[in-house]
């Protein structure tokens, strides 16, 4: 064996991984070569100061809570409703149309006062923004730096598009919690209001924009494409949020633009 | 929905080695900030991967998930990282270090051992992160990293042999400075 093929299976020789008769030819050699037996010496004392504990960089403090956390925020979002519903084929038929009418009664009641919970969350969290020092978690005005920022930390993208020509310019964004889940606002400014953009995924079907108002004064304009659904909310008045959104929506969804 | 018994199961798999996650991930991206949310990231894949894995090591099995989200980092953010050029002669190396009197590396100070680490080409670091701090065998190391077991051994080979060059530069120069 000659050096280069000493070299190449001296780690092998180390980690004790090499087979018996690798070993005993590896060892021949170091008896002859010291200039491969002192490569095996500093090889060893290199190996010992990397098993040193100064160059762990261990788990921080709360890195354990905030994997928690955000499993559990996955967790919430991992059911599968299909499989909910599997059930023996036989007598369903039977009864699709006596569930369809008390279905359709009862989706009516929990998709309102769905509907209201949010609109609270949304209102809330808008105003708490405006309050404490809780605007930005990102602040930045390049969509680049505020969408890569939300890919880390959430499980969907959310559009961040830069608006400052349509008058709208982005302040950047923040993790909210809404829903049992952890979602994306993009924070635009408008004549010196701020405007919080919500947004989440949805598999729901596409609805139309409206805009109403809620207490405080604030307003709140809320529309979903076919997979997301976007609220905004902001103290502008009716006219200028329906704007601001209708902006929102020109850049997200360009080939849709009559919704 | 996640029952209650696959959930302590997924704590129990996965907890016990965040340690270990971070510490790849910290050494992958040597950033403080990406390690933490790299290590967030690979947790909540590994939920979805979960149903997946049957038992075995678990630690080998979230090492895999967290190196491939580092990568996935680093093509997104650094891609230049994933390019860089290695002498691949090992014999190339250490070609001048010979020198028995001078380098004998009985106190090789951590601080030197670290910045030669943070130098080495990501695909280099990373075996030797995992031979070195977590104690992997090749096998294991080959199943993370996905490359073949030979491939390892050279690649072991050479990361030390280029740490060894870095420190006795680094060692040098001291030398020097103390004279």
């Amino acid at each position: 064996m000659n050096c280069r093929e000493t070299l190449t299976m001296l780690s092998g020789y180390m980690d004790g991984e090499l087979d018996l008769v690798h070993r005993m030819e590896i060892e021949r050699h170091l008896q002859s070569c010291p200039e491969c037996a002192n490569n095996l010496h500093e090889g060893c004392a290199v190996q010992k100061s990397l098993q040193s504990q100064l160059l762990y960089h261990a788990a921080p403090m709360g890195l354990e809570s905030r994997v928690l956390a955000a499993v559990r925020a996955a967790e919430g979002t991992q059911s599968h409703p299909s499989r909910r519903f599997v059930r023996p084929a036989v007598g369903i038929a039977a009864f699709t149309g006596v569930l369809a009418l008390v279905w359709f009664a009862a989706a009516r009641i929990p998709a309102a006062i769905h509907e209201e919970a949010t609109t609270q969350q949304v209102v809330s969290s808008h105003v708490r923004s405006l309050m404490v020092n809780h605007l930005l978690d990102v602040g930045s005005a390049d969509p680049n730096i505020v969408k890569p920022w939300f890919s880390a930390k959430l499980d969907y993208t959310p559009p961040v598009e830069d608006l400052r020509t349509a008058g709208y310019p982005l302040l950047g964004g923040r993790l909210d919690y809404l829903n049992d889940r952890p979602v994306a606002v993009i924070v635009y400014t408008s004549q010196k209001h701020v405007v919080n953009l919500f947004l989440w995924p949805t598999a729901g079907p596409e609805t139309k924009m409206t805009t109403r108002e809620c207490r405080h004064g604030v307003r709140l304009c809320q529309w979903a494409t076919d997979n997301m659904t976007f609220w905004a909310v902001s103290d502008l008045n009716a006219h200028d949020l329906t704007q601001f959104a209708q902006a929102v929506h020109a850049h997200v969804s360009p080939l849709d633009q009559c919704l | 929905m996640f029952t209650r018994k696959r959930h302590s199961a997924f704590e129990k798999a996965v907890l016990p080695h965040l340690d270990a996650a971070h510490n790849l991930a910290r050494w992958l991206t040597r950033n403080d900030q990406d390690a933490e949310d790299i290590v967030q990231e690979a947790c909540v894949r590994a939920l979805k991967y979960f149903a997946g894995y049957h038992g075995g090591d678990s630690r080998a099995w979230l090492l895999t998930i967290v190196r491939n989200t580092c990568y996935t980092h680093l093509r997104r953010y650094r891609a230049h990282e994933l390019t860089v050029p290695f002498d691949d002669d090992i014999l190339n190396l250490v070609s001048d270090a010979f020198n028995p009197e001078t380098l004998l590396m009985k106190s090789v100070d951590t601080a030197a051992v670290h910045r030669a680490l943070e130098m080495l080409p990501v695909e280099f670091r990373e075996v030797i992160v995992l031979r070195e701090m977590e104690g992997l065998s090749y096998k294991e190391i080959a199943e993370v990293a996905e490359i073949p077991v030979g491939t390892v051994m050279s690649r072991l080979a050479r990361a030390r042999r280029r740490l060894q060059t870095c420190l006795t530069e680094s060692h040098e120069k001291g030398v020097h400075r103390e004279l």
